[in-house]
């Protein structure tokens, strides 16, 4: 076990390695050179000399590649934004809890709905459940997340009036926001009425956002019900006499959410792409929206930070999935 | 008749049927793959015969039908009605096929081919190739699929190439896996110890043994490729990534602006997109009837 927990963090370096050497490359390769990339209109001939004394634009590359990692990794600075003015990372500890925010409600929804449809379209396989579950699945992955979104807005807030369509909360509603996570900030505020205002403004997002991981958790969680459902040991347990209760729950359901956990990481990184998309439509102020935002105006430390920042996260997720996945499959840690 | 007979019988009633034989009879069953083919079929088709079907110029719009007001919805003259500009809605949906068809093929195809090759060398290869390819394949992976077609899309700057080579570099690790298990696992059979112990050198083993069987995996893949492929181009025109001529019919483009217009007129925003889902729905059918239909534990079964 120990040994394997060894090999995945070693395989993390070159991957962090070739990731910063990626993001440095690219900020270089980036229409008009760095200078310009991060200073923007604010170029005059003593800010382009700062910032090529600061980056060591005369230096040899790997000088240069040095100077960065260590600005980025041991200063933890990452640049400042061209539009703001401000740091970005302090604009990141802002953005990034709203986008993981929308990513949980979203996983959350794809998870409370997907895993019993797709057990039961598995018990009942063939019938009216089933069929749905399909049609559930094959829409969720062929229709664009922007789609389903502007879908939404629609019919439930524009047609019927239900549900809010625009930011986080409502502008009438003033709560301090001590973790920047609107649900708990709401919680520690003891302020129901925000509460649940911030939830209404979270159901729409998180549903079209996750879309896709509930299309894709049912359809797993169907194959993964129906192929343990004919394995040997359900067969000896069922001739064991065990209730059938207990045969669905302790033996069929257990095992089949393994395969569950081996797509967190594969949904991770649809929902960190997708939630781009959606958080333009809902104009969720996220990361989404940050770097969309830093596309138009061609603000690059933001964009160099933000990638940066995303790819680590998504790293590190897929490394604790691989790590869990170990402690859940006890063949995976003898291979 | 003696047992060897009979035996010899059986065997010849399964011999002629090959693995493609088998595969497209069972595809010929499968009622979904079917439907699947018909969307594909309709979207191709619109794609290639756009100009004959679309009764205008899609970029031209006429102000004065607006009448003031957005926008009219479909009407007999106007069977999807008028966008934003005045622009017959039906000509650019129409013509949008076209945009789809064209990014989402040449995308898969640099996928496809960079990811073939590349996973080829480092499967059979193996060594050092192998490791430094698999690497970077990983590398890539690691940022998540639009952000990486964002980065790619900032550094060489908005519009429908750039997306297209975007998208189409996205692809490339996914395809090259895919080679690289396929190659990995067709080196193992005895044949291709056989062709080596006969002295075929390693390029003929390749191209004549491995690549063959290593296909259906990649031509399932391929067809579902090309779905996400039209859904990616799609969002990265919604955010305003792609052509930059908004009067350029590309689906997702033309959805942008139409949040403005839910209200009003839902129809601008309804319409391509339902196209979008209905070409797409196609391809995942497809494939997955492919899935089904190419799965060696039904060979010789059909």
């Amino acid at each position: 076990m120990l040994r394997f927990v060894i090999r995945r963090l070693l395989l993390l370096v070159p991957i962090l390695l070739g990731l910063s050497i990626l993001v440095f490359a690219w900020i270089r390769a980036l229409p008009g050179g760095p200078a310009e990339a991060l200073l923007g209109e604010r170029l005059t001939p003593e800010s382009r000399a700062q910032i090529e004394e600061q980056y060591g634009l005369d230096d040899p590359v790997f000088v240069q590649y040095w100077r960065y990692v260590k600005t980025t990794v041991v200063d933890r600075d990452l640049g400042t934004s061209i539009n703001t003015r401000r740091p970005v990372s302090e604009e990141l500890k802002e953005r990034f809890p709203a986008t993981i925010e929308l990513a949980v409600a979203a996983m959350l929804f794809a998870m409370v709905l997907g895993v019993p449809l797709g057990y039961v379209a598995a018990k009942r396989y063939g019938g009216p459940i089933d069929q749905a579950s399909l049609v559930v699945s094959l829409l969720g992955v062929s229709m664009p997340i922007f789609f389903l979104a502007i879908l939404l807005k629609y019919i439930f807030a524009i047609k019927l009036g239900l549900l809010p369509t625009v930011g986080r909360m409502s502008v009438l509603i003033d709560i301090e926001h001590p973790t920047n996570f609107y649900v708990l900030d709401a919680i520690i505020a003891g302020n129901p009425e925000a509460l649940w205002d911030v939830i209404k403004h979270l159901i729409l997002p998180a549903i079209a956002l996750g879309s896709i991981p509930l299309a894709i958790v049912a359809r797993i969680t169907r194959a993964a019900t129906l192929d343990v459902q004919n394995e040997d040991y359900v067969r000896t347990a069922r001739a064991k006499g065990l209730p059938p209760r207990t045969v669905d729950v302790r033996h069929i359901f257990r095992n089949a959410l393994l395969p569950i956990a081996t797509i967190i990481g594969l949904q991770t990184g649809l929902l960190l792409s997708g939630a781009v998309l959606t958080e333009t439509v809902f104009a969720w102020p996220g990361m989404g929206t940050w770097l969309v935002e830093a596309i138009d105006n061609r603000n690059y430390p933001v964009l160099q930070g933000g990638i940066l920042f995303v790819s680590l996260v998504f790293v590190m997720v897929n490394l604790v999935v691989d790590l869990s996945y170990a402690l859940i499959n006890p063949r995976i840690r003898v291979s | 008749m003696s047992v060897a007979e009979a035996e010899a019988r059986e065997v010849q009633f399964e011999a002629p049927a090959g693995l493609w034989r088998d595969a497209w009879h069972r595809l010929r069953h499968n009622p979904s793959a079917m439907v699947g083919f018909a969307l594909i079929g309709l979207f191709v088709f619109v794609a290639v015969f756009a100009p004959v079907i679309a009764p205008e110029d899609p970029r031209t719009g006429d102000l004065s039908r607006l009448e003031g007001t957005c926008c009219p919805g479909p009407s007999a003259e106007h069977w999807f009605g008028i966008d934003q500009q005045g622009r017959d809605e039906f000509s650019r949906v129409v013509y949008g096929a076209r945009y789809s068809l064209l990014i989402g093929v040449v995308s898969v195809a640099v996928g496809l081919s960079i990811g073939l090759v590349l996973g080829a060398i480092a499967g059979y290869f193996g060594g050092v190739a192998d490791s430094v390819l698999m690497r970077l394949m990983d590398i890539m992976l690691s940022i998540p699929g639009l952000l990486l077609a964002i980065g790619i899309v900032a550094m060489l700057g908005p519009g429908i190439t750039q997306i297209m080579v975007a998208v189409g570099v996205t692809q490339i690790p996914i395809f090259a896996r895919l080679m690289r298990g396929s190659v990995l696992a067709a080196r193992e059979n005895d044949y291709v110890t056989a062709a080596r112990a006969v002295g075929v050198s390693r390029p003929a083993i390749l191209g004549s043994h491995i690549l063959p069987n290593a296909m259906s995996p990649v031509i399932v893949q391929a067809t579902l490729a090309l779905a996400t492929a039209i859904i990616d181009v799609a969002g990265l025109g919604f955010l305003g990534l792609g052509p930059q001529d908004p009067a350029t019919p590309e689906w997702g483009t033309m959805l942008t602006d139409t949040t403005r217009y839910l209200q009003t007129a839902p129809h601008l925003a309804l319409i391509p997109g339902i196209a979008i889902v209905i070409s797409v729905l196609g391809f995942n059918l497809v494939g997955d009837g492919l899935r089904e239909a190419l799965d060696p534990k039904f060979r010789g079964r059909a």
